[in-house]
């Protein structure tokens, strides 16, 4: 090409827009090119690199980030890269994980979750890091530390221990002559003092009849804890169910009169409830709502200190409850780091620190150390749900049963539904419950 | 160059023709190659992401694949087991139907009815179609759904309105019998995109029909009778069997207003709910893919039946029109 004339003003040659082009791109490159190999230098220090993945609200995230900080402060060279969302997707997110095999280092699961992926081989066994004492067990209640195993072997640590109860509003227990409900209540007692909540004629806002209680009879939870109360449980092995077509339907019969009587609300507005909001009491259509302890402040919160917590009714003292895994934690069976993913684990689990940065947003801590000390800073709703704990610790539970089977996130949603149909009168409590275990036994069998 | 061949006189003889016309045919072949290089990104979007995850999902309905452990070949037994050992698969199957029969033939009914008026608007016209044709843009949205659920939720407008007027229903959501036609109705909403493609077919009728029917003294009803539905049959066909086939793979709105469950008692769990249900929840993704696998199927199936029923009230004007 010629030399261009000199002087005056030119457009630019084709070959100056694409050298300029070029360097362009080139700089671009070795931009991208250089954030790479700084990001794989941090890691490739001689350092290690861990993931480590959970679900929950903002206030648990932002605890959860801090204590890992503070793990990578006491540990120089182990990186850790943290993920969090919701429940929901989590699950779903991290079942596709595991199909494809990248399952992070360090992962919290579902007390549901604990068969499928230890009898999947998607989680490690935690024999050794115990036996050597990378992690440490010694400070966690011995029945409790078995929820985390599959087939006699420990294959996750509890992250937090919770209980059921009623949520309920004293200002109408009150007005209806009801005493505070003490631990050795009955389920007769509970249905009686449900029928004369309704007899007080009381409104909610929308001008509707107030019940005594929300229906829990499609939630497997009160379930199992009338199960239990009966001597009975859940599930006899991971292959079997541990009631029979007769336990439910007295279960659901007894439910479905209540309802019928008004004593316990709707079914419409029980399907609707999928938040302290929605739920009857929330909604001022009940005086009271079976709940977990872990989301129990939020109550009191949307309703006021008028709201108390309340143990689950027995069969003649008998209680049901039981110390559950909020949640657990395990470590990926395919880690290039165990020891490491390990150390993480038992620092989440016993470091004082790490407790008092985590608090109670697990629940109560497993490590009972940790949990006497982070409960003397509590306050209000939390120190109730603590309290609780403690008083139901000693009026005496029956050890919490092993991990469920891999199909129970099925049959859970099952029962559910299988209720909703008794509750909307499309099926008698005996064909819904035949229905449930015929769907549980192919869960099972599958 | 090609139009050589295009000018080329229709009685000049064959041996004359047949040397550019197999010229034709190898420059053509020689520049095909292009046309696929510029192909190949949607090429290997089909092959990569719609048929071989087709073959796989073929292939894993005959296994009990549960996303954790190794698929292993079990034949047909979810099919049979679908077929003829769960109630709910059968429930789900009559839900949909439910909702096709219904939603179809109002949605197209009300789209049809929304063109005629338009057709005959002056001015107005162009603001009416962009305002109708709006939900269809939105309604596939997740947040529609969810207006759609406050409005029909217990305390919601809909049964405040139904109360002012003496009518004390309560949340259609929460209704059994009614949570369905929350859904119907959400769809019905949506006619704006059957309701363009009927205004465009309207406009393609010719003027000269209706006056000459109306001079042989025919009202608007003989009119729209006699012109305008048989005129009309070919876009009405193109329409129901588009609607018909969506219909059929309805999600978004019901899972979003039963919170992903298809309640209240199973009374919106569609067969795609299901089908999602038994893939993501419980994690039997065997037996999701032969469901999936069934829906097309039938899709495919209803759609011949459509096809077939089509020759004889389908008009088109090309064929004895001439």
């Amino acid at each position: 090409m010629p030399e261009p004339r000199s002087g005056g003003h030119r457009p630019p040659s084709r070959r100056a827009v694409l050298a300029s082009a070029a360097v362009g791109l080139g700089a671009a490159l070795t931009t991208t090119l250089t954030s790479c190999s700084t990001a794989s230098g941090e890691a490739g220090g001689g350092g290690v690199s861990l993931t480590f993945s959970w679900w929950g609200n903002d206030d648990r995230a932002a605890r959860t980030e801090k204590a890992v900080r503070l793990f990578e402060k006491e540990h120089p060279g182990i990186t850790v890269r943290t993920s969090n969302a919701d429940f929901g997707s989590y699950l779903q997110k991290l079942a596709t994980q595991a199909a494809g095999g990248g399952i992070p280092d360090v992962v919290q699961l579902d007390y549901r979750q604990i068969s499928q992926y230890a009898g999947s081989g998607a989680i490690m066994e935690l024999t050794r890091p115990v036996a050597d004492r990378t992690i440490r067990t010694s400070e966690i209640d011995e029945d409790f530390l078995r929820t985390g195993t599959y087939g006699g072997k420990l294959y996750a640590v509890p992250m937090g221990r919770g209980i059921t109860g009623y949520a309920y509003d004293t200002r109408i227990y009150e007005k209806a002559g009801i005493p505070a409900p003490k631990p050795s209540w009955t389920w007769q007692e509970w249905a009686e003092d449900n029928r004369r909540i309704a007899a007080l004629g009381l409104r909610s806002p929308d001008g509707r009849h107030v019940t005594g209680a929300n229906d829990g009879a499609g939630n497997e939870d009160v379930f199992e804890d009338w199960l239990r109360s009966h001597g009975k449980q859940l599930y006899a092995s991971q292959t079997r169910l541990g009631f029979t077509e007769d336990d439910l339907t007295d279960f659901w019969t007894f439910f479905d009169r209540l309802r019928r009587q008004g004593a316990v609300a709707a079914a419409r507005d029980t399907s609707q409830a999928i938040s302290t909001e929605t739920s009857p009491i929330g909604r001022g259509l009940s005086a009271a709502d079976y709940t977990w302890d872990a989301p129990f402040p939020a109550y009191t919160t949307l309703l006021g200190d008028s709201v108390r917590f309340a143990p689950v009714p027995t069969i003649d003292g008998k209680a049901g409850q039981y110390f559950k895994p909020s949640m657990l934690v395990g470590v990926g069976a395919h880690t290039a780091h165990p020891k490491e993913a390990a150390q993480l684990v038992d620092f989440l689990i016993n470091d004082r620190r790490a407790g008092d940065i985590l608090g109670f947003t697990r629940s109560t801590p497993p490590n009972r150390a940790i949990a006497t000390r982070v409960a003397k800073t509590l306050k209000g709703a939390e120190r109730e749900i603590y309290d609780y704990a403690v008083m139901m610790e000693k009026y005496g539970l029956s050890a919490p049963p092993t991990a469920p089977p891999r199909g129970d996130v099925a049959i859970d949603t099952a029962f559910g539904r299988e209720y909703e149909r008794v509750g909307y009168q499309l099926a008698t409590p005996r064909e819904a419950a035949r229905e449930l275990i015929n769907a549980a036994n192919r869960e099972l069998r599958s | 160059m090609s139009t050589v061949s295009t000018r080329a006189p229709a009685r000049a003889p064959r041996t004359t023709q047949s040397r550019p016309e197999a010229g034709r045919r190898r420059r053509r072949r020689e520049q095909q190659w292009p046309a696929y290089v510029f192909l190949s990104p949607w090429m290997i979007g089909a092959v990569v992401l719609t048929l071989a995850p087709m073959a796989v999902s073929l292939y894993l309905s005959f296994t009990d694949y549960n996303l954790f452990d190794p698929p292993h070949w079990i034949g047909l037994r979810n099919y049979t087991e679908m077929l003829t050992d769960d109630p709910r698969y059968w429930r789900s199957v009559g839900t949909t139907m439910l909702y096709v029969v219904i939603a179809v033939p109002l949605k197209l009914g009300v789209a049809l009815g929304a063109a005629m008026l338009l057709k005959n608007l002056g001015r107005g016209r162009a603001f009416y179609r962009s305002a109708f044709y709006a939900p269809s843009l939105l309604g596939a949205s997740m947040s529609i759904a969810l207006v759609w659920k406050a409005l029909f939720n217990d305390g919601g407008s809909v049964s405040g309105l139904l109360g002012a007027v003496g009518i004390h229903a309560g949340g259609w959501v929460g209704n059994p019998h009614l949570a369905v036609y929350v859904v119907v109705l959400l769809t019905v909403w949506q006619f704006g995109a059957p309701m363009v493609i009927f205004l465009a077919g309207l406009q393609q009728i010719s003027p000269d029909l209706y006056e000459a029917a109306s001079l042989d003294g025919a009202g608007r009803w003989r009119q729209f009778v006699s012109v305008t539905v048989p005129m009309l049959s070919p876009v009405v066909f193109f329409n129901l069997v588009l609607e018909t086939i969506q219909s059929f793979q309805v999600f978004t709105p019901a899972f979003v207003i039963t919170g992903g469950k298809g309640g209240p008692a199973d009374s919106t769990n569609f067969y795609t709910l299901y089908l999602y249900e038994r893939g993501f929840t419980a994690s039997h993704m065997g037996y999701a893919s032969a469901m999936a696998w069934l829906l097309l199927i039938a899709i495919a199936l209803v759609t011949l039946i459509l096809f077939r029923t089509s020759r004889s009230w389908v008009f088109y004007a090309g064929e004895d029109g001439r």
